[in-house]
């Protein structure tokens, strides 16, 4: 029942990209979309409680031709707190940013009106998003998780480069350029684990001999580093934000990038026999990208650019918490797991108040942008939530997984784990203060032009602010019961 | 019981009429002798008594309307009569068991903030330059005050005048006692607003300052309570730092602090007549340097001498 | 029902409020009873909280929630100093919102749905912070606070100083609080709980083997306690924040959110830093950090014309003078608990009193700009004829702070200067801190004299009438001076909580008990190794006062039966406009404040730029990613220059690739 229920999981979306793209009326296809989101949530929160003890595993199909050089099925699913969380952030917010999108492309939007030409593909596009992410989270094997990663890259190529502008064309070839030289590391580490130990499971990493398993994990680091726009590969993300904004926000922070960290934590935490090495590459370019991703805040301009940044340095934060968790430290891995939610939560709200903004002023700059809480009062509530919850002021969301991966990193012996510490906070505290800046600039202080006669956004986008609002201030108290189910 | 109240009773008394009917005596003398330091023949030394008799009956002229102003001179010699409750004279303060130095020099400086708020209420401009000295005259001298008293304090182990005053009378003079004295002496000038220090009133420049808008019964009962405060604030000076030799005999004790505090606003008198009036900047400035002398007194006291 | 069941039941009456005064957010009138209502009610509750824990001892302790991943419990209770808190938050918080009602009709453009229910929010995070007992919890309430005052700072939005104010408030607190969460977290690491006790075990086990690193915790702990209590300089944040929330918000600021710097300084350096040589070193810091404080806060205060600026400088200056009494207190335990007690129940007892006169003096200003419309010194004046209660108030709350007999401000002060001079005999510099802080007193009195004088007395710069402010605005000022009178005419009766209150902290010291130190009343008398050492009896002498003013009045004053007659102003019989002749507030004590130039300065932060080489380093796309796609670009064009569409030409690479294959072939065979 629990695997039929996953497995539902994939293919509703899956069909219903097809429908959605396949239907006339934009009226019928914005209704089946949000149906079929909703849906993948409830089926979602129905697996979520019958998953016993949250250890499920099983098959599903096999390839005749593999089935006998695998000691694992080829195809199947999987249920684990690590699972639960990439689902949790993936249909949730999926669904909020289906409804959102309903209003969002419309004709009335001041920064890219859309008409009745996109909708088909967007729809198919975003739902076959859907499916492949949550194909990501409930994947057993590598094997498996290669396919739906690969599928989640080229959704992302497709909406990116969605406007089909020259500026959206060029960044959707460079998101797929680079996000796929890492799918190659990624294949080429599975073809590696699959002669050497003739293996995909997960805990296949575990058996290869250790110098080996160093390499294998390099190569899932990097694929890691790729998709989740870390140092050297950040460079895509930033320009991804020609996407559609609930593209952005869904997307570029709350899931597909996502899954190169989810990716790392699945390579670490099976079998927790991650050569200390590749750990703490892992940790010090995690730390390397946090500062990297600071430093480019400043001269933003662009909303949207400004989160990217942050996303990519809140990408940082889970991979060193995941680090850390290499290096023997659980609490900060539950806390960089932990943080896969909080962040996705937090920086989804950021995303959709930068998309409310472009929709109703037309613009992202913030040099533009002025004294819009007036008119605004919802956006900038939203705003600020989201400015404190991603910066780990309590109660807020990210407060709980920051403060994990600072605990985790304090018990680390041997005078390193203070220094880490130091570096943390103070990337915290500088980032947390421009984002208010910011957030003052946009929202206070005398309004500008731009920003004259506007008013919140229409109620299917105010409504999933209120929602993410509540999100920022719960999305603990569903995510630590969660990750406190990992362990050794 | 009952006769310690009684007798606390009387004292009280005693310490008011003191104040109240020995300082227009005091005024008077010192303006004698100013006299005759000028080489005039001056007032007689009942002149402040009729003073005070003429202007109780003249007309109350106010340019402010309101109860606590009208108030304001009466309890400003209020403040001034409670401070003479808390100073020995003779014997041990009527209120000493109420209050030690620190509540006096508080009390002490009520008038002051009454004189300056009556100033500051009249929107006259003369009055706000006035107010405005005398606060800066205040906070230069005030330092100074506390310091001296500390020094008693130091010494004798205990914040009280009684304790401070019974410790000089069995130890005999110090060189940290001296030093303090000295500093309370020059304070002293200050606070009865004689010359070098008379920058808030300095009647040839901004005409009485604080105050200017007071006529009449108000003006009698300002005057009243500065004369009471030099006063005071003399014989506090003679029975915490001169307080030999002390017979142990009330009336002798008080005729004693008397006729010192006399010697005291004499000299007073003296160096008012033969100096000209500093600038309120050089005030502060002469009072700074006062103060950082004074804590030699503290340095001495700490080392026991 | 339990202590901790009428705490719970209380807050979450404050919490319900917040959320009712939110919904009722777009109606003025109602949104701001709503919140007086349900502060009320609950209010009661915590009173009910505080008279049973000062009646039958300090509550059990209680685990609200636990968190599992990081194996932490999130405790409650209630204890003596807990109670002394929620007894000040529950009061203020009742009055500064009744204030604000009416207050917030001043502010026409503005919801107060983004005031109220912030406003019980911030009373709803301080009750937390007291009545927490771990690290985690304390510092999750702690930063809610934070959170929730900033957005009261900010609320006049469309000022640029309130949105330059509210981010130096948000990101000097946050990185004085992000300090304490590792110093906490270090301590966390060595007993792997964060409950206090557990957090005292491990200061104790670091002040013996790592005490760098103990001291470099406590030092955190210390810096963000001062931070958040406005010490200098890390408190430079305040005087411009305070000035830029609205008057009612100011006053639960100055009344309640920066006494708890002071309550985690008593809660670290008496609970959880076990008393050893590392209390009397941090004791001394504190001390000096305070009349630095003291020193600086108020004479820059003395320059201000922003009547709330010149409030908001006193509160440093005043927490200078707590912290004096506290850390003085901390630094005598030691040497002798009798001094040490004096030092911290007069360092506590100044903090509860500067809550009452500092609230009252901030809603004074606030009913001065509900009407006037303007905070400036020398643009408003003349006030005192039209609002004679408000007047009043702020007359009596100014002198309170000043410190003039026989009102509660002096109570406390003169406590701190009797065990300074007491303490004197054995530490000598201590009698020079009791100097600085009388001097300062004096400068505080001067500053408050030219408010008084420029805001309700003189003549009144413009002509238009003014009115007293309604009856929901006086209530609470007149509650808070009243209760400063009282304060100080019966010192001894809060003293008795204060005692308590600090004695709870350290049960096993053996610190003599109230009547011991202070004597048992109604006045006090402090008794150090002999009996009367120092007294202060407000009661025969504010009676003497009252008695000689009335003798004064009626008997000499009235003696001559002199007539009354109102008159003008007189300006030496100039005829200039009184508006033409005065004397504004900023010209006060000119040459006195000129002396002192340059004691509070002015620093810009501004952050290096990123030299250019290293962005560029950092822009991989151009050293990297272009340059590969470049040469893969060009590598597929020179292989595409190969095809040419000529038969005989694909033919001849059929032969060739054929030959190569063969090669290979017979080299792999061979």
């Amino acid at each position: 029942m629990l695997s039929a229920a996953l497995v539902l999981m994939v293919v509703v979306p899956a069909f219903g990209a097809v429908v959605a793209g396949a239907l006339k009326g934009d009226g019928p296809r914005w209704a089946l979309s949000v149906g079929v989101a909703a849906l993948v949530v409830l089926i979602g929160i129905y697996a979520a409680l019958a998953a016993p003890g949250y250890r499920y595993h099983a098959a599903v199909g096999t390839l005749p031709w593999l089935d006998a050089m695998l000691d694992g099925p080829v195809f199947g699913v999987m249920l684990d707190p690590l699972a639960a969380v990439m689902l949790l952030v993936a249909t949730v917010i999926g669904l909020f940013t289906v409804l959102y999108s309903t209003h969002y492309l419309r004709e009335k939007n001041r920064e890219h009106a859309t008409g009745h030409e996109g909708q088909a593909r967007y729809y198919f596009w975003l739902l076959l998003f859907l499916a492949s992410m949550v194909g990501v989270a409930v994947s057993p094997n590598f094997l498996q998780l290669l396919i739906f990663w690969e599928l989640t890259t080229l959704c992302s190529w497709a909406l990116i480069s969605f406007y089909q502008d020259e500026r959206s064309l060029r960044s959707g070839f460079k998101a797929l350029l680079m996000t796929q030289a890492g799918g190659a590391f990624f294949l080429v580490a599975v073809l590696i684990l699959f002669v050497s130990v003739g293996s995909v499971e997960f805990t296949a990493l575990a058996r290869l001999p250790d110098g080996l398993r160093l390499w294998v994990f390099i190569l899932l680091m990097i694929a890691a580093w790729a998709k989740a726009a870390q140092v050297p590969f950040h460079t895509w993300l930033p320009d991804a934000m020609a996407a559609p904004t609930p593209i952005s926000a869904y997307l570029h922070a709350a899931a597909m990038v996502k899954a190169g960290v989810y990716l790392m934590a699945r390579s670490v935490s099976a079998g927790w026999a991650v050569p200390p090495a590749g750990a703490i590459a892992l940790g010090v370019m995690a730390l390397a990208t946090m500062f990297i991703a600071l430093s480019y805040y400043f001269v933003q301009d662009d909303l949207k650019r400004l989160l990217a940044y942050s996303t990519i340095a809140h990408l940082g934060y889970v991979l060193l918490g995941v680090a850390l968790g290499g290096l023997g430290s659980i609490i900060a891995f539950r806390g960089g797991v932990l943080h896969i939610v909080c962040h996705g939560f937090s920086k989804a709200t950021l995303f959709f108040c930068a998309g409310a903004l472009a929709y109703v002023t037309g613009t992202r700059s913030i040099a533009a942008l002025g004294g819009l809480a007036r008119s605004m009062p919802l956006t900038a509530t939203a705003f600020f939530v989201g400015v404190l919850a991603v910066a780990g002021v309590p109660p807020f969301a990210c407060f709980w997984s920051k403060f994990m991966i600072l605990a985790g990193a304090i018990e680390l012996r041997g005078g390193i784990g203070p220094v880490l510490v130091v570096l943390v906070l103070v990337e915290s505290l500088v980032s947390f203060a421009w984002m208010l800046y910011v957030g003052q600039k946009v929202f206070l202080g005398p309004v500008t032009r731009l920003a004259e006669v506007h008013s919140d956004p229409p109620p299917a986008m105010g409504a999933v602010l209120l929602l993410l609002v509540l999100a920022c201030l719960l999305a603990p108290a569903i995510g630590i019961p969660l990750v406190e189910m990992i362990g050794r | 019981m009952s006769g310690d109240i009684l007798v606390t009773v009387g004292l009280a008394l005693l310490n008011v009429a003191v104040a109240l009917l020995l300082a227009p005596l005091y005024e008077g003398i010192m303006r004698k002798l100013r006299a005759a330091l000028h080489s005039r023949i001056g007032p007689p030394i009942t002149q402040p008594f009729l003073d005070l008799a003429k202007l109780l009956g003249k007309q109350d002229l106010r340019a402010v309307p309101g109860k606590l102003y009208a108030a304001a001179p009466a309890l400003t010699l209020g403040s001034v009569l409670t401070l003479a409750l808390l100073v020995p004279m003779g014997t041990r303060p009527p209120l000493g068991g109420a209050g030690d130095i620190i509540v006096l020099l508080y009390v002490a400086a009520i008038s002051a903030v009454l004189l300056m708020l009556t100033a500051f209420a009249a929107s006259g401009p003369y009055g706000a330059v006035g107010g405005s000295r005398e606060m800066m005259i205040l906070l230069s001298v005030e330092p100074v005050l506390a310091v001296t008293l500390v020094v008693g304090a130091l010494k004798s182990g205990r914040l009280a005048t009684l304790g401070i005053l019974d410790w000089q009378v069995e130890n005999g003079p110090t060189m940290s006692m001296a030093i303090a004295g000295i500093a309370f002496f020059l304070a002293l000038q200050a606070q009865a607003g004689k010359l070098p220090f008379d920058v808030a009133e300095a009647d040839q420049e901004i005409m009485g300052g604080p105050l200017i808008e007071q006529s009449g019964p108000r003006l009698a009962l300002f005057r009243w309570a500065l004369w009471s405060k030099q006063l005071v604030f003399a014989i506090l000076l003679v029975e915490l730092f001169l307080p030999w030799p002390r017979f142990g005999v009330f009336p002798a004790d008080l005729v004693l602090t008397l006729l010192k505090a006399l010697v005291v606003l004499v000299l007073v008198a003296v160096v008012d007549v033969v100096n000209p009036r500093l600038r309120i900047d050089q005030t502060m400035g002469y009072f700074t340097r006062v103060a950082f002398s004074s804590l030699a007194a503290l340095a001495f006291a700490v080392i026991g001498m | 029902m339990s202590t901790l069941g009428l705490l719970g039941l209380g807050v979450s009456l404050w919490l319900a409020g917040a959320l009712a005064s939110l919904l009722a957010g777009h109606r003025r009138a109602a949104s701001g009873w709503l919140s007086v209502a349900f502060l009320v009610c609950g209010g009661l509750l915590l009173a009910a909280v505080v008279v049973r824990t000062f009646t039958a001892g300090p509550s059990p302790e209680a685990v609200l929630l636990r968190v599992g991943a990081i194996d932490a419990d999130l405790v409650v209770r209630v204890d003596y100093l807990s109670a002394l808190f929620l007894a000040i938050t529950s009061f203020i918080a009742v009055l500064t919102a009744l204030f604000s009602v009416e207050y917030m009709s001043r502010y026409r453009h503005d919801s107060v749905a983004k005031y109220f229910p912030l406003l019980l929010v911030l009373f709803v995070s301080i009750a937390g912070v007291v009545t927490t007992a771990d690290f985690l919890s304390f510092l999750v309430c702690w930063e809610l606070m934070t959170v929730a005052s900033f957005f009261l700072v900010i609320f006049e939005r469309e000022s640029r100083e309130g949105m330059r104010a509210g981010l130096k408030y948000f990101v000097v607190n946050q990185a004085a609080t992000l300090g304490m969460l590792a110093g906490g977290l270090v301590l966390w690491s060595r007993v792997d709980s964060f409950h206090f006790l557990a957090l005292r075990d491990a200061f104790g086990a670091l002040l013996g083997g790592q005490p760098a690193l103990a001291h470099l915790v406590i030092f955190l702990f210390f810096l963000a306690f001062a931070t958040k209590a406005g010490v200098l300089p890390m408190g430079s944040w305040l005087p411009d924040a305070y000035p830029a929330a609205p008057s009612g918000a100011t006053a639960a600021f100055g009344g309640t959110m920066t006494k708890l710097g002071i309550y985690g300084l008593l809660r670290v350096f008496l609970e959880i830093v076990p008393l050893s040589p590392a209390t009397r070193a941090w004791g001394l810091v504190v001390a000096l950090a305070g009349v630095g404080s003291l020193f600086v806060g108020t004479l820059t205060a003395l320059k201000q014309d922003d009547v709330k600026r010149l409030m908001s400088f006193h509160v440093i200056g005043q927490v200078g003078y707590m912290f004096l009494g506290i850390g003085m207190g901390l630094f005598l335990l030691a040497r002798s608990p009798m001094l040490g007690l004096l030092g911290l129940l007069a360092g506590v007892f100044h903090m509860l009193n500067h809550s009452l006169y500092k609230s009252c003096l901030f809603l004074g200003a606030g009913a001065v700009y509900y009407r006037a419309g303007s905070r400036s010194l020398s643009e408003v004046g003349g006030l005192g004829r039209y609002m004679p209660v408000t007047a009043l108030c702020a007359g009596t709350a100014a002198l309170a702070i000043a410190g003039v007999p026989p009102l509660n401000g002096f109570a406390s002060k003169w406590m701190i200067y009797a065990t300074a001079v007491k303490a004197g005999e054995q530490v000598p510099w201590l009698v020079l801190l009791a100097i600085v802080a009388i001097f300062i007193s004096l400068v505080t009195l001067a500053s408050f004299i030219k408010y008084l004088a420029g805001a309700f007395m003189g003549s009144r710069t413009t002509e238009e009438p003014v009115r007293e402010v309604p009856a929901a605005m006086l209530v609470p000022q007149v509650a808070l001076a009243l209760t400063c009178v009282v304060f100080g005419l019966v010192p001894l009766m809060p003293l008795r909580y204060v005692h308590a209150a600090v004695t709870g902290l350290l049960p096993e010291a053996g610190l003599p008990d109230l009547a011991a130190a202070l004597g048992d009343g109604p006045g006090l008398q402090m008794a150090v190794g002999m009996p009367d050492v120092a007294v202060w009896a407000p009661l025969p002498v504010a009676a003497a006062l009252v008695v000689l003013g009335l003798f004064s009045y009626y008997v000499i004053q009235r003696a001559g039966g002199a007539t009354v007659r109102d008159v003008p102003a007189w300006t030496c019989g100039e005829e200039e406009e009184s508006t033409a002749a005065h004397y504004p507030a900023s010209s006060f004590y000119v040459p006195f404040k000129h002396a002192f130039r340059g004691i509070y300065p002015q620093v810009r932060v501004t952050p290096p730029p990123l030299p250019v080489w290293l962005r560029r380093v950092f822009d991989v796309d151009r050293w990297l990613h272009s340059p590969t796609v470049r040469m893969v670009g060009r590598g597929a064009s020179g292989v595409s220059r190969t095809h040419v569409g000529i038969p005989q030409v694909y033919l001849l690479w059929i032969v060739l690739g054929a030959v190569a294959v063969v090669a290979i072939l017979l080299g792999l065979i061979g």
